[in-house]
């Protein structure tokens, strides 16, 4: 099932690659300039979907497994989840941010743990980002090489 | 100057993390080291050009976009999975 060109193949993973890492700035820098988890893993969905649309399913450069899918989709939201309940059991409520620990009721020890190593005093943000980012990311590339598959299906079934 | 250590450290993992899905040699078109070398060229002009975050003032490039990009490579090197 291979669309593009010869020229489209020989732009589309470079292009991919430097999509996917502008996705990786904007999910990191998410706790301090405009964008974030969903909007930097949709920037690295968006680059292997382009992969996979230019070089077709089964031939792509930039092809994630069931297995890939899977795991990654399950550490977003586990990971998600999990930081919550830190700062549910340990700061009293839900998402408590317990690497900025405003309400001084953090063991100093675990408060250095869980602090985004940075100038800002961001907290556990930046992890939240991260892993929103990375379910996001699988999760519309996914969609799209659903897609791609349930085509091939139907081309090779005409 | 200090440096932060955060943009580093997490864009080489999720680099790292989306690297390990790179194959090549399947398809028709061929990429050698060098359509890597010049990738990673055209990658150092554009952190350069994107700059670091606000407040980050330890480097004039963006660190987490560089730390991506090699991220890749490395996962790539390390990781990639032939057809």
């Amino acid at each position: 099932m291979s669309q593009g060109s010869m020229i489209l193949k020989i732009i589309s993973l470079p292009l991919s690659i430097l999509l996917i890492c502008l996705g990786v700035m904007t999910i990191l820098g998410g706790h301090i300039t405009p964008g974030g988890g969903f909007q930097g893993g949709a920037m690295i969905a968006s680059g292997i979907i382009l992969s996979v649309l230019v070089y077709g399913l089964g031939n792509s450069p930039l092809e994630l497994s069931h297995t890939y899918v899977e795991v990654f989709e399950s550490i977003g939201a586990l990971g998600f989840i999990i930081f919550g309940l830190i700062g549910l059991f340990l700061g009293g409520f839900y998402l408590y941010n317990v690497g900025t620990d405003l309400l001084n009721v953090v063991p100093a020890a675990l408060q250095n743990v869980l602090h985004y190593p940075d100038v800002t005093n961001a907290g556990i943000i930046p992890y939240l980002n991260i892993f929103v980012g990375l379910k996001v990311f699988v999760g519309l590339s996914a969609i799209a090489i659903a897609f791609a598959g349930f085509k091939k299906l139907v081309e090779e079934s005409e | 100057m200090m440096l932060s250590l955060g943009p580093i450290i997490f864009g080489l993992i999720l680099g790292l993390i989306i690297g390990s899905q790179i194959k090549l040699n399947v398809g028709d078109a061929k990429f050698t080291l060098a359509s890597f070398v010049v990738i990673f060229i055209v990658g150092i002009i554009v952190a350069w050009q994107l700059g670091n975050f606000p407040f980050y003032t330890d480097l004039p490039i963006s660190t987490a976009f560089l730390a991506a990009l090699i991220g890749i490579f490395v996962g790539k090197l390390l990781f990639a999975r032939s057809k």
